[in-house]
């Protein structure tokens, strides 16, 4: 194989791609740069100081930040509530909206309308959506006790019990995604060639099969997709814990991201804050990295 | 590719004009010309926030000198928040209506203007010893004014009388604390097992919660904690308190701790609840039955913290300032105070306003709107730990501690005395 050597000089059209290259890049460079890396680096600064944002000094303070969240009982089931949230929505979010794909991808009735109906909490404000099942689990008037009545049980006080809490959290916040991820796998599965499933038929292959030998693994890029995506916006949830409990009762549903934003926002703890912040990105970066290194093993493109 | 060679040059300008437009638009007006403009953020919706609106419109239209424009940001957590950001980028307005407690944090780091040299160069006949002393008591830190009282709330406790009347209990609220745990009993029913109706709600959420626990500690005779941060949750009124609280909860069964016990009073689900001065127009028009409010159980006196708003500069130049100070006093003149009480339920703050002909027939017309008023020969500030940045939290947690968790009140004393601690030496250290 012949080495491709570059000129040393470019070319004056060369050149002018660069320019117009640059030319196109660089508002997405600048937006990035000062919403996205110049916090990220402004972050790990704070993170070893202890200021309120009111004082015109900072105070210099090492890695105590670190090291009170190292001791701060809190942080440890704040890190353990957002983990269990998002490997239980996860997964569920993901079987379920397969599901309704395949259901849906079929020559049925309505289908549109179901779609549609399946797809409304995607644009629906998440503030609505939470205020909405915020009455739904009310223990007393809800419409969630009606059917927890029909089968004889009592309904639990959702919201204001320790135990309860978290899973009516994860209740909304798999509601709320499944369809997203529904119309992401119908996109996938209309990509996958027809002739594939009629050779199957033609050997004789179930459904059941099909599904499994087919349609799993040449769907696997978009389940990949749909895994990272959301992995990283469970671990990000924010705005429905925020309406429905503020994270309590007892700091049962407080997450991540919450704490953050009432230790920086409430209670005046900017560095704290962002040492909260820098631990959630290294969380971030390494889940999604070994998530990366795993799909060789099960993403065929 | 002329367009291509330019683009870039194009893009960079427009990056550069957009916040450059935006950063011209926020520069300060020129001082000396015409009147001076000031911003004042203010808070509160409703009846409480129309009435801001209508005192600006009042100030506006009796001068030329000053023209306020008045900027609504949200809940009072919403505007320390909005606050937090215009010190961190060198905007803030020239004044902000503060909830009381922060008052110490924001004065601390000098984001507040001190008000004494105004004060003492005032020639308009302004006395400060009109403000009720009570009230003007945590506009001070360190020896200086910085703050003057403006809609000031006390504790108070709603009961539905048609509730009352129906389980055979005197149309009056409970004098103490033992009291009201009697009439919670009578007022609590069980259906096949199930509590259809609690006596009363104990309130769990972020901004008030800890706000009624200390009147109930102030009605035991304690404190919760002194003016020179010395915690005193671990004494006997403190612990007594708070062991009538849980036992209500989980012992005798007859009150719910709530995040919003206001709509589980108006749903009937409940007979009692606490609630601000300031709640009194909501309740008393939604309710469709009869409510009554009255003052905060006693238990060996009577004594409650006093909450609400307070006005207070935020404005960093000699003119404005100046200016400031002429809106300070107007909106706490008796004219303006007097419509604040009669718009909102809020107390007078002033000698004045109280006294003032349109107060006095307005309490006349509805006396049973008297008791804000009665109640207020019996307030103290709130407790030092308030003004820390965590502090109020810590005590809702307490309170959390107690009525959902069912730990032990001796422990969840001892715990939130360490806790308050390390916030005191985090804040001042």
């Amino acid at each position: 194989m012949k080495k491709y050597t570059r000129p040393l000089r470019m070319s004056k059209r060369e050149k002018r791609d660069a320019w117009t290259f640059s030319a196109f890049v660089f508002p997405n460079f600048l937006l990035l740069g000062v919403f996205v890396f110049w916090p990220i680096v402004y972050s790990l600064y704070l993170s070893f100081f202890k200021w309120n944002m009111i004082a015109p000094r900072k105070t210099f303070i090492g890695m105590m930040n670190y090291v009170n969240m190292a001791n701060d009982p809190v942080f440890w089931q704040v890190l353990r509530n957002t983990l269990v949230l998002a490997a239980s929505t996860v997964f569920v979010k993901l079987a379920m909206a397969l599901g309704l794909a395949v259901l849906l991808n079929r020559k049925i009735r309505a289908k549109d309308s179901y779609r549609a109906v399946l797809f409304s909490p995607t644009f629906t404000t998440s503030v609505a959506v939470a205020m909405v099942w915020g009455w739904i689990f009310d223990p007393n008037f809800g419409l969630l006790r009606v059917f927890i009545n029909a089968v004889g049980l009592r309904s639990p006080n959702w919201l204001g019990d320790v135990s309860w809490a978290l899973p009516a959290i994860i209740i909304v916040v798999i509601w709320s995604g499944v369809g997203y991820d529904m119309v992401i796998f119908m996109a996938g599965l209309n990509n996958i060639p027809t002739e594939l499933y009629d050779a199957a038929k033609v050997d004789g292959a179930t459904p059941w099969t099909c599904f499994w030998r087919i349609t799993f693994p040449l769907l696997s890029p978009t389940t990949f997709f749909l895994t990272i995506v959301s992995v990283i916006g469970s671990l990000k949830a924010f705005d429905v814990i925020a309406i429905m409990t503020d994270g309590g009762p007892m700091n049962s549903t407080n997450v991540i991201v919450y704490y953050i934003y009432q230790n920086a926002f409430q209670w005046f703890k900017t560095g704290y804050a962002s040492a909260l912040a820098l631990v959630l990105f290294v969380i971030i970066m390494t889940i999604t990295l070994v998530q990366t290194r795993l799909a060789r093993r099960w993403v065929h493109y | 590719m002329k367009v291509a060679r330019y683009s870039w040059s194009i893009a960079m300008a427009l990056f550069l004009a957009i916040p450059t437009a935006l950063w011209a638009n926020g520069t300060k007006e020129d001082a000396t010309q015409g009147p001076v403009k000031i911003v004042y953020w203010r808070s509160l919706t409703g009846v409480a926030g129309d009435a801001q609106e209508e005192l600006v419109k009042r100030f506006n239209a009796a001068q030329d000198k000053v023209i306020v424009e008045s900027q609504f940001q949200g809940a009072y957590a919403d505007l320390i928040q909005k606050l937090l950001a215009g010190l961190a980028a060198g905007t803030v307005p020239d004044v902000v209506l503060l909830d009381s407690p922060f008052v110490v944090l924001f004065a601390k780091d000098g984001a507040l203007a001190p008000l004494d040299a105004l004060v003492s160069k005032d020639k308009s006949g302004f006395k400060l010893a009109d403000y009720i002393p009570g009230l003007l008591q945590d506009g001070y830190y360190d020896g200086k004014l910085y703050a003057v009282p403006f809609m000031r709330s006390t504790p108070l406790l709603y009961y539905n009388a048609d509730m009352f009347r129906e389980a055979g209990l005197p149309d009056r609220a409970p004098k103490t604390w033992d009291e009201f745990r009697e009439f919670s009993r009578k007022l609590t029913l069980v259906t096949a097992g199930e509590t259809t109706r609690f006596g009363s709600a104990f309130t769990l959420s972020t901004s008030t919660a800890h706000w009624y626990f200390q009147g109930a500690v102030y009605a035991y005779g304690g404190l919760v904690s002194d003016d020179k941060f010395g915690i005193h949750l671990s004494e006997a009124p403190a612990i007594k308190a708070a062991t009538l609280w849980q036992d209500m909860v989980f012992k005798d069964k007859t009150a719910i701790g709530s995040t919003d016990p206001h709509t589980e009073f108006l749903n009937k689900r409940v007979g009692m609840v606490f609630g601000s001065t300031g709640s009194m127009g909501n309740l008393f028009s939604r309710a469709t039955f009869k409510v009554n409010a009255a003052f905060l159980p006693g238990q060996v006196k009577n004594l409650v913290p006093v909450g609400g708003a307070v006005l207070a500069m935020t404005s960093t130049d000699k003119v404005r300032q100046a200016a400031t100070w002429e809106f300070l006093k107007y909106m706490t003149n008796a004219d303006s105070v007097s419509y604040i009480v009669q718009t909102t339920g809020y107390m007078p703050v002033s000698t004045s306003s109280m006294n003032h002909p349109d107060t006095v027939a307005y309490f006349t017309k509805y006396p049973e709107r008297k008791v804000a008023l009665d109640q207020l020969k019996f307030t103290r500030p709130q407790a030092s730990v308030i003004s820390l940045g965590k502090g109020t939290e810590i005590l809702r947690q307490m309170v959390e501690k107690l009525l959902v968790g069912g730990m032990d009140p001796a422990k969840v004393m001892a715990e939130t005395t360490v806790d308050l601690t390390k916030e005191y030496n985090d804040t001042f250290k």
